[in-house]
C-alpha cells in the first residue's frame, strides 16, 4: 500500500474516534445533576439576567440536548472549549498554559523510560535465564508493582529533605524567574537563554519525577522489549544468518532488534500518550503545573468546562500519539508497505 | 567558516546579555510567602476570605487602623481627625491631604464616599458584615471630609471601619473598568474581573498578578507616601503543607502560613524562626437549622447533644490554644473566658439525643475544605469529630472538598452539617452579632430564624448593638454567649495557637489578630 | 516440587498473595487494636514495642490499619477485574459473534473509552457521582471492560469459523445456544489468566483513586488513602510508609505470578 493511501486510511480511522470522544464528554457533563448555568457562571454573575441569558444561548441550553451537542460540536471547531468556573479563563487557554509543564515531564519521562526499557530488555535477552536477566527482570517487576505516590514519597524524602541532591517540588524555584518562552519547557528555553542557575534549578527539579514516571514506562518496555527480542531470535532467517556463521551479537544488532522493534514501539507509544495525559498522581505529588493536576483540581472543584474541555483534549492527544505509531508502523513494518 | 564564527560571536553576546539581564531582576529584594490560598476575590467590595485580608492589607489602605501589633488603639491612616454627631448616627472624618494612589492621583473624599458606597451595593460578602451594614450612606462634603450615616447607633463603629471592606479605592480606575457604586451595583458593577488582577488602592504595593490557585504577585508602589517597605515584590505562592515545609527548609520560601507544629518539630533553629502565639480563629461545626436542610440536626436538642459529646481536651492536645465559651474568640474584649466553656458530658448527649427521638443515632454528612489552616488540619479535626459523635450514636459521613463548592454551599446556607473556622470581621464584641438570631452566619448560613427566639433576648441583642456604655455592652454579650451555648446551631470547640514559621533572617514579623500579617513590615537582615 | 523449583517467583507471589488475604481476612482477630480507635495523647508516636508500627495523627493504631487495610484494597481490585471482565466477555463475546454493524459499533466504542487515560476518565466520573469507594469501582469498571471485549472477540471470531461449530449448525442448533454452550466455554480460560494477570494493575489503579481522595472516606484504614494522610508528614514516616509497602508488596506478588503465568503459557518461550 502507498504511504498516502495508508496515511489517508489511518486518518478516517481517526475523525468518527474524535467524534465520539467529544459525545462522550457531553453525555458525562450532561449527566451530572446540577443547572449548567450555576455550575458555569461565578455567582457573582448569576443575578446578571443579560450574562445569564447570553450564556444559555451561546451554549443552546434552551434546546434538546441533541442541539445542544451540535451547538457544543460549532463552539469546539472555533476553539471555544468554554470558560473554566474556577480559573475564570477560558479553558483552552488554560491548557495551553499548563500542557507545557506536563509536555516536558513526560518526555523527559519516556527518554528515561526507553533508555532503561530497551537497555535492560535487550541484556536480559542476550543473558537469558542468567542471574543478571534476573535480577533485571524482578528490578522491572518492582518498577510496575510499587505505586508511584510511595515511589514519589520515599525519593522525595530521602533525595529532597534527606540527601538535598534533588530539586523539591514545583518546576522551578520561584525566585528564579521563568526563562524567555520559545518552546515552553524550561530547560530548554533556560539554555536557549543562557541562564545556566535557572536551567540547572529547573533540572534539579524534573529528574525526580520524571524518573518515577520512568520506573514503570521502563518496567514495561523491558518486559516486551525481551520476550520479542526471544522471539525474533528464534525464527527462521535469524537461525539461518547465525549457521551462516554470523557472531551472535551482529546477529541480535542487524537483524535481530529492527524486526523485535514493532511492539516495542507500540508500548513506546502507549506509555507516552499514557504519561501525556495521565500522571496526575506525579504531577499532584510534585506540585507540577501540568494537565493532569489542572485537571485533579478541575474534578474536585466540579469545575465541568474545564473536566469536560481537558478530557477532550487529553483524549485527543491519545489518539493523536496513537496515530504517529501507526504512521511509524509503515516504516517499521514491511508487511504493512508490501500488502 | 567566517560566517559561523561571526554567528557564534553574536550568540554568545546575546547569551551575556541575556544572562545579565537575568541577573539584574534577580537583584531586586523578593519575599516569597508559602500559603494555602483562600482567596475569593481581591476586589474589596467582594472579597472576604483571609488570604484576601492579608493581600488587601498591603494594597489599599483604610482611614483608621490599628497599631502594627495589637488593638489597644485606633489610630489615624488615611483619616486625620472625627467626630461624631450628638445622637450618635453622623460621624465626619477628615482626610490627610498627601495620601495618593498608587497611580498617582490624590486620596480625596469623594473616592472613600464611592468606595463606600459600593461596597454596600455590590451585596457582597462584606456587605453583610454588620459595620457595612448598618450605614445608611457615605457622602463627599468637600475634597477632603466625608460624612458617614449610620441607621442606628454603633458603639464599634469606629473598629468597623478599620476592616478591609472599607478599603479606599480610586473612583476613576474602578469606575473605567466597569464599578459603580449604584443602588443597582449588585447587577451592573462588572469590575471584580479587573479589580482581581489589579488594585486601585494607595497602600505600600500593588496587586500586579493573580493566578488563581498558583500565584499573587504585588509590586512596591511608587508612590505610596508613607514608609517605603523593604520588598520590591511580593509573591505569594499556593503551597499545599507538605510543599511549604520542604520549601522552607530549603529556603526556597521565607515564611511558611499553614504548618502543623508536627511539621515544624524538624527544623534547624539556626535557619528557620517559629512565633507561637494564642490566636483567634474559632474551628466550629454548623448545624443548620432548617428541618428540609438539616434534617435531625436541625433539632435543638440535638445540638446540645454534640456540643455535650465533643472531646475538647483532645481537640487542645492536637493544636494547643483554648476552648471558646462560643463563638466569640478569647482576646476580645468580652468574650467569656475558656472556665465558661461547656464540658464534654457524653450520657448527657445521649440522654438528650433520647429525649429528641434519636436513642439509637442517625447518619449524616459533614462537608468540610480539605486542607491545613494556619497549622490546624481540617482533615483530622473532620475524623477526631466523627469518632466523638459516634459515642452518642451519630454516623458522620465525611465529605471533604475544594474551598470553591463548600464555600458556596455555606454561603447559600444549603448545608446540612459542615465545618468551618471562622476569624473575627472586627475586633470587637459585636463580632459575635453574626452568630446571633438576626446575624449574617446565623440566619443565612445556619437558616436560624428570629421567629421562635424568646423576645428578651431578641431585645437584648438589640440592646447590646447601641449599647454605648461599654461595662453594660460587654456584660449583654457575655450573657448572649450563655444563651448561645445553649441553644444556637452551632458547636465552636477550638480557638487554636498561632504558629508561623518563617527563615531566621526575615525580619519584623507581627502577628496581628485582625491582618494576620502585614506582610510591609517585613524586612531581610 | 519440581514446579516450585523452576518457577520460584511465582511461588513466592502465590505465599505473599495467600498470606495477604489471610491477614486481611484475620484482621479482626489479629489486629492489637481496633482500627478506628483514636487517642490523641499518642499522636504521631514513632515506632514502639506496644505499637510496632507507631501511631497516626489521631493516636490511632498504625499495626492494626494496615491490617485491615487490604479489607478494602483487595476486594475492591478483584471486584473491578471480575465485573471487567463479565461485562467485557459478553459484550465481545456478541460483537464477535453478531459482527456487522453491531461488532463495528461495539469495538468503536472500546476504542473510544480505551482513548480517555483511567484516571482522567476516574475523575470525570467521580465529580459526578461525589467521592466513595462505589464510584471508585465503577469508575475502574468502565475503564476495564473494553480489552476484555476485544481479546474475547478475537477469541469468538476465531472459534466461529471452527469445524465443531460448524457440526453444530448442522444438526440445527440455535444461535445462543451455540454461543453460549459452545463458544464461550472455549474463550473461557484466556479471559481467566487475562485477569489474573490484571489484578495487581486493578489494585494499583484503585489505591491511586483512593490516594487522590476519590475513593473511601478519610478515616477508613484503606491503605492509598492512608500514604494520603502522609503527604503532609515527611517526617513522621511510619504513617505513609508502612500502607505503601502493603500496596507494593501486594502487587509485586501478583505480578510474579502473571509473570510466571505468562512464560508458562507462552510455548515458544517455554523451554528456553
Amino acid at each position: 500500500m502507498p504511504f498516502h493511501l495508508y496515511f489517508l486510511r489511518r486518518l478516517l480511522f481517526v475523525i468518527p474516534t474524535l467524534l465520539g470522544i467529544t459525545a462522550l464528554a457531553f453525555i458525562i457533563a450532561n449527566a451530572i445533576p446540577a443547572d449548567p448555568v450555576v455550575a458555569n457562571l461565578p455567582q457573582s454573575v448569576l443575578n446578571n439576567k443579560e450574562v445569564v441569558d447570553a450564556f444559555r444561548a451561546k451554549w443552546g441550553l434552551d434546546r434538546p440536548p441533541i442541539e445542544q451537542y451540535f451547538t457544543y460540536l460549532g463552539n469546539l471547531l472555533q476553539g471555544d472549549l468554554g470558560t473554566s468556573i474556577r480559573s475564570r479563563n477560558p479553558v483552552a487557554q488554560d491548557l495551553a498554559a499548563f500542557f507545557p509543564a506536563t509536555f516536558e515531564l513526560a518526555t523527559y519521562g519516556i527518554i528515561f523510560g526507553i533508555l532503561f526499557g530497551v537497555g535492560f530488555g535487550v541484556i536480559s535477552a542476550i543473558w537469558r535465564n542468567s542471574i543478571i536477566d534476573y535480577v533485571l527482570r524482578t528490578f522491572s517487576l518492582i518498577g510496575v508493582s510499587f505505586p508511584v505516590f510511595l515511589l514519589a514519597l520515599v525519593g522525595l524524602s530521602i533525595f529532597y529533605v534527606q540527601l538535598g541532591w534533588v530539586g523539591g517540588p514545583g518546576r522551578l524555584s520561584v525566585r528564579l524567574p521563568e526563562p524567555p518562552m520559545v518552546t515552553g519547557w524550561f530547560t530548554v528555553d533556560a539554555l536557549l537563554a543562557g541562564q545556566w542557575n535557572v536551567f540547572s534549578n529547573a533540572f534539579s527539579r524534573i529528574i525526580l519525577p520524571s524518573l518515577i514516571l520512568a520506573s514503570f514506562v521502563s518496567g514495561i518496555i523491558a518486559r516486551i522489549t525481551r520476550s520479542s527480542l526471544l522471539n525474533v531470535l528464534s525464527l527462521d532467517y535469524v537461525r539461518t544468518a547465525r549457521s551462516k556463521g554470523l557472531r551472535e551479537r551482529g546477529a541480535i544488532w542487524r537483524h535481530a532488534l529492527p524486526n523485535a522493534m514493532i511492539p516495542v514501539v507500540t508500548v513506546i507509544g502507549l506509555s507516552y500518550s499514557n504519561l501525556l495525559t495521565g500522571a496526575v498522581l506525579t504531577e499532584q505529588i510534585f506540585a507540577w503545573p501540568g494537565i493532569g493536576r489542572y485537571m485533579f483540581r478541575a474534578s474536585t472543584s466540579y469545575d465541568f468546562p474545564a473536566i469536560m474541555g481537558g478530557s477532550m483534549v487529553i483524549a485527543a492527544i491519545y489518539v493523536g500519539v496513537n496515530f504517529v505509531v501507526d504512521i511509524l508502523y509503515y516504516f517499521l513494518d514491511p508487511r504493512i508497505r508490501f500488502a | 567558516m567566517k560566517g559561523s564564527r561571526l554567528r557564534l560571536m553574536l550568540l554568545l553576546i546575546l547569551v551575556l546579555a541575556l544572562s545579565a539581564v537575568g541577573v539584574r531582576a534577580q537583584e531586586e529584594q523578593v519575599l516569597v510567602v508559602g500559603h494555602r490560598e483562600s482567596t475569593d476575590f481581591y476586589d474589596p467590595a467582594r472579597g472576604y476570605t483571609q488570604t484576601t485580608g492579608i493581600v488587601l492589607r498591603s494594597v489599599y489602605e483604610t482611614l483608621v487602623t490599628f497599631p502594627d501589633a495589637d488593638t489597644s488603639a485606633i489610630v489615624p491612616a488615611l483619616a486625620t481627625d472625627w467626630s461624631v454627631s450628638e445622637d450618635g448616627l453622623t460621624w465626619t472624618l477628615n482626610l490627610r491631604s498627601d495620601a495618593v494612589f498608587s497611580s498617582g492621583s490624590p486620596v480625596t473624599a469623594e473616592d472613600v464616599a464611592f468606595s463606600f458606597n459600593r461596597v454596600k451595593n455590590v451585596g457582597g460578602s462584606p456587605a453583610g458584615s454588620p459595620a457595612v451594614a448598618n450605614m445608611a450612606s457615605a457622602t463627599a462634603v468637600d475634597a477632603d471630609t466625608v460624612e458617614i450615616k449610620l441607621n442606628a447607633v454603633d458603639p464599634a463603629f469606629l473598629v468597623g471601619l478599620t476592616s478591609n471592606w472599607f478599603a479606599v479605592s480610586e473612583a476613576a480606575v474602578v469606575r473605567a473598568n466597569g464599578g459603580t457604586d449604584a443602588a443597582d451595583a449588585a447587577t451592573t458593577d462588572v469590575a471584580g474581573d479587573y479589580l482581581d488582577q489589579n488594585s486601585a488602592g494607595s497602600g505600600p504595593y500593588m496587586l500586579e498578578s493573580w493566578d488563581k490557585t498558583v500565584q499573587t504577585v504585588l509590586v512596591r508602589n511608587p508612590n505610596y507616601v508613607g514608609t517605603a517597605p523593604y520588598f520590591d515584590r511580593i509573591i505569594i505562592q499556593n503551597l499545599e503543607p507538605a510543599a511549604q515545609q520542604a520549601a522552607l527548609a530549603a529556603g526556597e520560601i521565607d515564611i511558611a502560613l499553614d504548618l502543623t507544629s508536627d511539621q515544624m518539630a524538624g527544623f534547624n533553629a539556626d535557619e528557620v524562626s517559629i512565633y507561637r502565639g494564642p490566636g483567634n480563629l474559632i474551628h466550629f461545626i454548623l448545624m443548620n437549622n432548617d428541618p428540609a436542610i438539616g434534617g435531625p440536626v436541625s433539632n435543638p436538642l440535638v445540638q446540645q447533644a454534640v456540643r455535650l459529646a465533643l472531646d475538647y481536651d483532645g481537640y487542645k492536645t492536637l493544636w494547643g490554644g483554648v476552648q471558646p465559651a462560643a463563638n466569640l474568640a478569647i482576646g476580645i474584649a468580652g468574650a467569656l473566658p475558656e472556665s465558661a466553656a461547656l464540658s464534654r458530658d457524653v450520657e448527657a448527649a445521649r440522654a438528650l439525643m433520647a429525649e429528641a427521638g434519636y436513642a439509637d443515632g442517625f447518619e449524616i454528612t459533614m462537608d468540610y475544605w480539605d486542607t491545613t489552616f494556619q497549622g490546624v488540619n481540617l482533615n483530622t479535626n473532620a475524623q477526631k469529630i466523627a469518632a466523638d459523635l459516634a459515642e452518642i450514636g451519630i454516623t458522620v459521613n465525611l465529605s471533604p472538598g475544594e474551598i470553591g463548592p463548600k464555600l458556596e454551599a455555606y454561603r447559600a446556607g444549603t448545608q446540612a452539617f459542615g465545618l468551618w473556622f471562622w476569624g473575627p470581621d472586627i475586633n470587637d464584641p459585636s463580632d459575635f452579632l453574626a452568630f446571633l438570631p438576626g446575624g449574617k452566619v446565623a440566619t443565612e448560613r445556619a437558616k436560624w430564624p428570629v421567629e421562635g427566639v424568646a423576645q428578651d433576648v431578641l431585645d437584648m441583642i438589640e440592646a447590646a448593638r447601641s449599647e454605648l456604655d461599654e461595662a453594660r455592652r460587654l456584660e449583654l454579650y457575655g450573657e448572649l454567649q450563655l444563651f448561645n451555648q445553649q441553644n444556637s446551631p452551632f458547636a465552636p470547640f477550638n480557638q487554636p495557637d498561632i504558629q508561623t514559621a518563617f527563615r531566621a533572617d526575615l525580619q519584623g514579623y507581627v502577628w496581628h489578630p485582625v491582618w494576620l500579617v502585614n506582610l510591609s513590615l517585613l524586612s531581610r537582615a | 516440587m519440581g514446579f516450585a523449583r523452576r518457577n520460584p517467583l511465582v511461588v513466592f507471589g502465590l505465599l505473599v498473595v495467600i498470606l495477604w488475604i489471610a491477614l486481611a481476612l484475620l484482621a479482626p482477630i489479629i489486629a492489637p487494636y481496633d482500627p478506628q480507635k483514636q487517642d490523641v495523647m499518642l499522636s504521631l508516636e514513632p515506632p514502639s514495642p506496644d505499637y510496632p508500627f507507631g501511631n497516626d495523627e489521631l493516636g490511632r493504631d498504625m499495626l492494626s490499619r494496615v491490617l485491615y487495610g487490604g479489607r478494602s484494597t483487595i476486594p475492591a481490585g478483584l471486584v473491578v477485574v471480575l465485573i471487567g471482565s463479565l461485562i467485557g466477555t459478553f459484550v465481545g463475546a456478541i460483537a464477535g459473534y453478531l459482527g456487522g454493524l453491531w461488532d463495528e459499533i461495539m469495538m468503536r466504542l472500546t476504542e473510544l473509552v480505551m482513548a480517555f487515560p483511567t484516571i482522567i476518565l476516574a475523575l470525570a466520573i467521580t465529580a459526578a457521582l461525589g467521592p466513595s469507594i462505589r464510584t471508585a469501582i465503577i469508575a475502574l469498571v468502565i475503564v476495564w471492560w473494553p480489552s476484555y471485549a476485544r481479546v474475547v472477540r478475537s477469541l469468538v471470531l476465531e472459534a466461529k469459523s471452527q469445524d465443531y461449530v460448524e457440526a453444530m449448525r448442522a444438526v440445527g442448533a440455535t444461535g445462543p445456544y451455540i454461543l453460549f454452550r459452545t463458544i464461550l466455554p472455549n474463550c473461557i480460560s484466556p479471559a481467566i489468566i487475562l485477569a489474573t494477570l490484571d489484578i495487581g494493575t486493578a489494585i494499583l489503579t484503585f489505591a491511586g483513586l483512593s490516594f487522590l481522595g476519590l475513593g473511601p472516606e478519610p478515616s477508613s484504614p484503606e491503605w492509598g488513602r492512608m500514604v494520603s494522610a502522609g503527604v503532609n508528614l515527611f517526617d513522621q514516616w511510619w504513617t505513609w510508609l508502612f500502607p505503601g509497602l502493603g500496596i507494593a508488596i501486594l502487587v509485586l506478588a501478583f505480578n510474579f505470578i502473571g509473570d510466571g503465568l505468562r512464560d508458562l503459557l507462552d510455548p515458544r518461550l517455554r523451554n528456553r
